[in-house]
């Protein structure tokens, strides 16, 4: 038996399981005790510092640590460390950053802030973060939105009205859009007519002796479209009636079909089954000047009015 | 006549074979997650394949029915050896093995029709539950039943951390799972807001470190010296390291609920007694490593003891990791990141899942009676991709993690937030992908594992290489 075996023979603590299974009785090794101790003595000592134990009703606050912050309603507040008070700082600290652009934007009309180099460089990235955060989800990264689903607000075509109030006052108070369905009111046939008057509306080549019919329902009491989309067919800002004359397409995918067969019944979809949608009313979700730089950005998004 | 008496290893046969099954389902089930996580279409539209039903049934695989089967086999191996005798009542160790995979099957059809609790490592309904506690509690009578009837004066250190997982996952589930029914499938916890937060950490840290940790610590007492030949390096750090975790174990959930609106004091609390657990936890790496030595040249041949020696490196690592991320101020910037998926499956995928399968294919050669695994050379494969799997798998993660906490805090000059949330998961895309390799990878892996478990099982012995002619 060689000398180093002979050192652990003695040093195993002499039980064995299960045939050959022992253990050593080796020491601890020091620098893993000594890093136990050193994570007793933080440990103590981040007691002492910082709020730490439960007493009766209340708790230990620790020492030396106040922190002052300012509330959003203008309080002084001294107090012990705490993660609440911590996050009123870091509030505070980037409501102090942001204030004198937001006193500036406060004041300011909308074309003050587009014709301001500072101000409207503010509104945007702030507006950036707000609007892919708030926004996005339905509208898309870029505002293109969903053809069908949610509207564009990168184009000229504004549903319901491209002007800064207009924009302002759908972001505070939300939209309904709504067309009744045709379904049961008009024939196939009737609808197939009304779709290619709706598509000539925009200039293309359709048969025109079908628009002239379409048009007759859509111009006459059986159809009765001109109610909300005009006679004209332009739309009106004030019921978010589409303008059908614009080639801009955001409900029916007429762009996206390949010939006027599947042009037709994009529309014809449209006609038959309504439209029904909503936007969210976000006066209660977002302040009053998050609600102004976003309409800021989204009105310069499309061509704002 | 007791030399007559043998080892009961049907219920070990059994278990250990699940074991290797389950494992396979739980990770196929967390690739696909990865892969909606990427590619968010592939949940189909279908309300069961969504990643929020998935999810759950993934967590729940992984751990209690591949690390649960795996416990079950080990201990029952373990105790009966290192007790010299037979496991106590067989019936209900039958009965273990029967309800144990009866409560995964209710829980793989469940949890996707939505039924769920809603607590985190918890979800089982109040039904599924109840069964759960009769299991362990039958379980507890057979662990210790046999610990009773041992033949030899001392309790080897490895029934010691299986006796602490056991009887603390018994108070651990009853506790956290008390909840009030008002339907068959649909119940209320019988605690309230931020209490039932802290309860529900103080299981889910818990179910980490006695399920996870101790019970795993219990196969790594047995297995690696044996596979080592060699004696435990120390018995007094068992014994120190042992209690010590025990004892401080149980406070150190609090740091799951950093900066919410848990007290500010529990939340010190969970942090120091994080730090705390750091020395505790590395004991046990400490004296399974320090195991090898004088024997650190079995480490180029021996496949299994790698496995089982690596394990303990990503258990070292994550126990390092895991302290750090306790520290406040570390919280705030790896809390809802992608950095604690990379920190779980450190101790996840590397300590519980290869100690586990070092432990297989230890084990099941012998319980079934054979000279050893089917192939050594597919136990290589099954390392080399198991490891390079992990290593994709955390390294993507923390990269991640650490990317989101940094976007998420960035400020400009003028005070505003300079990225978007979906920025923020643009920009992780590509991490989700190598994330997906690494989980395949593992799968495979785990694929090669049950081929080669498969062969082993059926007695077909490996093709002989040809002898190279001189």
């Amino acid at each position: 038996m060689s000398e180093e075996t002979q050192k652990q023979a003695v040093q195993t603590t002499g039980h064995a399981w299960d045939g050959d299974l022992q253990e050593f009785n080796n020491p601890l090794p020091r620098w893993w005790l000594w890093g136990f101790y050193a994570t007793v003595v933080f440990a103590v000592i981040y007691w002492v510092l910082y709020p730490a134990w439960p007493v009766g009703k209340g708790y230990t606050t620790g020492a030396f640590n106040d922190i002052e912050f300012t509330t959003a309603d203008g309080r002084e507040v001294v107090s012990h460390w705490n993660t609440r008070a911590l996050f009123y700082k870091e509030m505070e600290e980037a409501r102090t950053l942001q204030k004198p652009y937001l006193d500036q934007l406060k004041a300011a009309s909308y074309r003050e802030i587009a014709v301001d180099r500072d101000k409207s460089a503010f509104a945007y990235s702030m507006a950036k973060v707000l609007f892919a955060d708030n926004c996005a989800a339905c509208h898309q990264a870029g505002g293109a939105g969903i053809i069908g689903q949610y509207p564009n607000l990168a184009d000229d075509s504004w549903l319901w009205g491209g002007t800064y109030a207009r924009i302002e006052e759908t972001i505070r108070k939300g939209r309904h859009g709504f067309m009744p369905d045709f379904a049961d009111s008009l024939t196939p046939q009737q609808i197939d007519d009304v779709a290619t008057y709706v598509l000539s509306l925009s200039g293309i080549e359709v048969d025109a002796e079908q628009a002239a019919r379409g048009k007759a329902i859509f111009t006459g009491p059986e159809g009765g479209c001109f109610a909300c989309h005009t006679r004209e067919g332009t739309g009106m800002a004030a019921l978010g009636s589409a303008n059908l004359t614009d080639s801009i397409w955001t409900i029916a995918d007429v762009n996206g079909a390949e010939d006027l067969a599947g042009k037709k019944a994009a529309v014809r979809a449209v006609i038959a089954n309504g439209v029904k949608r909503e936007m969210p009313a976000w006066e209660n979700r977002l302040n009053d000047t998050e609600i102004r730089i976003l309409t800021f950005y989204v009105h310069q998004l499309g061509g704002g009015q | 006549m007791e030399s007559q008496q043998t080892y009961n290893y049907t219920v070990v046969r059994q278990f250990a074979v699940m074991t290797v099954i389950w494992g396979v389902v739980g990770l196929l089930v967390g690739v696909v997650i990865a892969a909606q996580l990427a590619w968010p279409a592939l949940n189909f539209d279908i309300p069961w394949l969504t990643y929020s039903r998935l999810r759950p049934l993934h967590t729940n695989a992984v751990i209690f029915a591949f690390g649960g089967s795996a416990l079950f086999a080990t201990s029952y191996y373990v105790v009966q050896r290192t007790c010299q005798t037979r496991l106590f009542a067989g019936g209900l160790a039958a009965f273990t093995f029967w309800g144990w995979n009866l409560i995964i099957l209710l829980a793989a059809i469940s949890l996707p029709l939505g039924w769920t609790s809603g607590k985190e490592y918890a979800e089982l309904e109040w039904p599924i539950d109840i069964l759960i506690t009769l299991v362990w509690v039958a379980y507890a009578i057979v662990f210790f039943g046999t610990i009773a009837r041992r033949k030899v004066q001392h309790i080897y250190v490895a029934n010691w951390f299986f006796g602490a997982f056991i009887i603390t996952v018994a108070v651990l589930h009853i506790v956290n799972s008390a909840a009030l029914p008002v339907s068959l499938t649909k119940s209320y916890s019988v605690y309230a807001g931020t209490i039932d937060a802290m309860v529900q950490w103080w299981y889910g840290h818990n179910a980490v470190g006695f399920f996870l940790t101790a019970g795993f610590l219990g196969i790594m007492y047995y297995f690696i010296p044996k596979q080592a030949e060699r004696p435990i390096y120390s018995y007094r750090l068992s014994v120190v390291h042992f209690w010590t975790l025990i004892a401080i174990y149980m406070w150190a959930g609090p740091h799951h609920l950093h900066y919410t609106a848990l007290p500010d004091w529990a939340q010190s609390l969970g942090m120091v007694f994080s730090l705390l657990l750091l020395a505790p936890s590395w004991g046990g790496m400490i004296n399974g490593i320090m195991t090898l030595s004088g024997a650190w040249h079995k480490l180029r041949t021996d496949p299994i003891l790698r496995f089982l020696i690596v394990s303990l490196s990503f258990y070292g690592m994550s126990t390092f990791e895991g302290p750090m991320m306790s520290i406040k101020t570390v919280n705030a910037l790896s809390h809802y990141t992608d950095w604690t998926i990379g920190h779980v499956h450190s101790g996840a995928l590397g300590w519980v899942g290869l100690v586990s399968m070092g432990a297989m294919y230890f084990l099941i050669p012998r319980v079934f009676n054979r000279d050893g695994m089917y192939s050594k050379k597919l136990i290589e494969v099954h390392f080399w991709t198991a490891t390079i799997g992990i290593v994709l798998y955390i390294a993507a993660m923390w990269i991640a993690g650490v990317m989101q906490g940094l976007m998420w805090r960035a400020v400009n000059d003028d005070g505003t937030l300079t990225y978007s949330f979906v920025e923020s998961l643009e920009a992780t895309f590509p991490y989700y992908v190598v994330r997906l390799l690494g989980g395949l990878l593992y799968l495979f892996g785990m694929l090669v594992m049950l081929y080669n478990v498969i062969k082993t099982i059926s007695g077909a012995k490996a093709p002989e290489a040809v002898p190279q002619s001189a």
